[in-house]
């Protein structure tokens, strides 16, 4: 019914356009499946929760040249002074702004130098006790610092004793046990205490191929010329409030450059410019491809009817019905693209294989070659429908007549 | 076995009005041999696509081995050609891509016969013609008139009662044209009824049954008896 052999028979004899076809599917099921799913991946990962009430938050980065002022000082009053601006909740001085793609990473040990110890990386922030409050980060067990916890120093000697961690980071550090009240060590053998543990709380790097999730508040500032600073706001007064930020810092005291004042949501809206660029171009990769595919189906199988005018004709003549000749041009072009999506689909996992060493992205999945697959498939097989509905319209009568 | 009454074909365009056929009638009786002639343009193309449902008439009644024609829809024709008649065109219209087995097995396919049965039938319809043992060739690999003897087989293959020629000998020299006559004249002997249009006077007159066309309406009735020792005198 399905004229299977015959149809494969006559393919194998006349298949330089068949295997031109066939690639040009393989070629489209291995780029688009893989194009598809950095593209979902990339989607998951900008709607990744970050744990900061981005739209609340903005950053400024104070480069001090004045020596007439104790900067270990210097930075409460600014604190200070922010918090009391109208509209705003709260403001800290750290190490690194979450989500700028700048900031600092360690490994972090279960148990002290020189012990073998299992470690786990993850970002830190310094900050005192109004980080959590600034960041906007959800405390879900143990306590914020309080003001005896923070420790002002340049010093490893004087470093603090105690942590917040994130819940991701107790979870890698303490996998089996409850991870509150639990030491664990940095500089090599110095002790910290876990008293509290966030939700999300992304780290700097959000796009890094090392855990994200994995990040720790050190109740420490560091103080020097060169401080950023956190400040969140009430809802719909972050606009306004940066704009008088840099008078605000300078009326203060003057001997200082403001710059980098940037909303959070911007600063990551930065960070991710490549990756939003690269998306966009996959998708045009996509359209491109699978628009050249359908277009080359269809060229491909308008053709095939012009060179078999007489022979539909002639099938005709013989007893086919319209559908019998649409069935054809269908199975025909079914056989060619089961072909292109068999070697598609291997060649999709191994680009998938080879994009993930060259490019640390996960790992295919492979849903997304059978679902691309599908999709191929459907697109050539309407792709062939119409020009094969127009073939069934050819008179049996032309098989009689000389064309 | 073949019945048209009257039957008129216009072909309609925004400038002109042709007709085809003009108030055609004819009778074919059950094993009869009929050469249809007539100059270029008289309306024998029409004439073969009409009786042969490839086109449909503009009025008048067809019937063909009881059936009427012209109530028919676009299915039910596709299925009575396939089962009543049997095509054998001037330019063979072999299909390139497929062997000589499956070039006869084509007509088979849309009729739903069984792998088996299409083997035996078309091994035998190979052999009748004499082509059994190049089954697997492609038409381009046999002569202009191995390849009508092919369109032959696939035309028998569907053991119909009616086989319609449309110059079966018109790309064919002397020598193969006359060994495709000999085999339709055995096909018919054999029992088929076959309407041959022909253009050539010799060829017809070698055909029981001659009907000219003239300007699309029936010229002339001339009934050849003897066709056996007409074939002999062309020979010599």
């Amino acid at each position: 019914m399905f004229e299977i052999k015959p149809i494969f028979n006559a393919l194998c004899r006349s298949k330089v356009g068949a295997i031109l076809l066939l690639l040009q599917i393989a070629i489209t099921t291995a780029v688009v499946s893989n194009a598809s799913f950095i593209i979902y991946d990339h989607v998951q990962y900008l709607n990744k929760e970050t744990g900061f009430p981005q739209d609340e938050l903005f950053r400024f980065t104070v480069l001090t040249f004045g020596k007439d002022r104790e900067l270990s000082q210097q930075f409460e009053l600014d604190e200070a002074m922010l918090r009391n601006i109208p509209g705003v909740i709260n403001a800290v001085t750290t190490n690194a702004v979450p989500l700028s793609g700048s900031g600092s990473s360690s490994s972090f040990r279960l148990k002290p130098s020189p012990e073998e110890s299992e470690s786990v990386n993850a970002a830190y922030y310094f900050a005192d006790e109004h980080a959590l409050e600034t960041f906007g980060v959800k405390l879900i067990e143990g306590r914020n610092f309080l003001p005896e916890d923070v420790r002002i120093t340049n010093t490893i000697e004087n470093a603090p004793n105690v942590a917040i961690v994130s819940k991701a980071f107790a979870e890698a550090m303490f996998p089996d046990e409850p991870a509150l009240g639990k030491n664990f060590y940095y500089f090599g053998d110095k002790p910290l205490k876990i008293i509290g543990i966030v939700d999300t709380m992304l780290s700097p790097w959000p796009r890094s191929s090392r855990p994200p999730e994995n990040t720790i508040l050190v109740p420490m500032i560091n103080p020097g010329m060169y401080q950023h600073i956190m400040v969140r706001t009430q809802a719909g007064e972050r606009a306004a409030i940066m704009r008088q930020m840099e008078d605000v810092m300078l009326d203060a005291y003057n001997k200082r450059v403001i710059i980098n004042i940037e909303a959070l949501d911007q600063v990551k809206q930065d960070y991710d410019a490549s990756d939003v660029l690269m998306m966009r171009m996959l998708i045009v990769i996509i359209l491109v491809l699978v628009s050249v595919t359908a277009l080359g189906i269809f060229g491909l199988t308008q053709f095939n009817i012009s060179k078999r005018t007489k022979q539909i004709g002639t099938r005709r003549a013989l007893g086919a019905r319209k559908s019998d000749i649409i069935r054809y041009f269908l199975v025909e072009n079914a056989m060619v693209c089961l072909g292109g999506l068999f070697i598609g689909s291997i060649s999709a996992v191994l680009l998938g294989t080879q994009l993930m060493q060259w490019y640390s992205i996960p790992a295919l999945d492979n849903s997304y070659v059978a679902v691309t697959a599908l999709a191929v498939f459907a697109m050539t097989m309407l792709a062939v429908v119409v020009p094969a509905k127009r073939a069934a319209n050819i008179s049996p009568s032309i098989a009689t007549r000389t064309v | 076995m073949l019945k048209m009454q009257k039957i008129n074909k216009v072909y309609q365009t925004e400038m002109v009005q042709t007709h085809a056929l003009r108030d055609f009638s004819l009778e074919v009786n059950e094993g009869e041999f009929i050469a249809v002639t007539g100059p270029s343009g008289s309306g024998k193309t029409t004439f073969l696509n009409i009786a042969g449902m490839l086109e449909t008439f503009t009025d008048g009644e067809y019937e063909l081995d009881g059936v009427r024609v012209g109530g028919l829809n676009d299915n039910q024709r596709a299925d009575l050609r396939n089962q009543k008649i049997g095509f054998i065109f001037q330019g063979f219209n072999l299909i390139p891509d497929l062997n000589l087995y499956e070039n006869v097995e084509v007509p088979l396919r849309y009729r739903g016969i069984k792998t088996a049965e299409r083997k035996r039938r078309i091994e035998r319809c190979l052999e009748q013609v004499g082509l059994g043992s190049r089954a697997k060739h492609l038409p381009q690999q046999l002569s202009g008139g191995q390849q009508q003897r092919v369109a032959i087989a696939r035309a028998l293959a569907g053991e119909p009662r009616f086989l319609l020629a449309d110059e079966p000998t018109g790309n064919l020299d002397s020598l193969m044209a006359r060994q495709v006559m000999e085999l339709l004249e055995q096909i018919n002997r054999d029992g088929a009824t076959i309407v041959m249009v022909t253009h050539d006077p010799e060829l017809a007159r070698r055909a029981p049954r001659n009907i000219q066309i003239v300007d699309g309406q029936m010229a002339d009735f001339t009934l050849y008896q003897g066709a056996a020792e007409h074939a002999v005198a062309m020979e010599a």
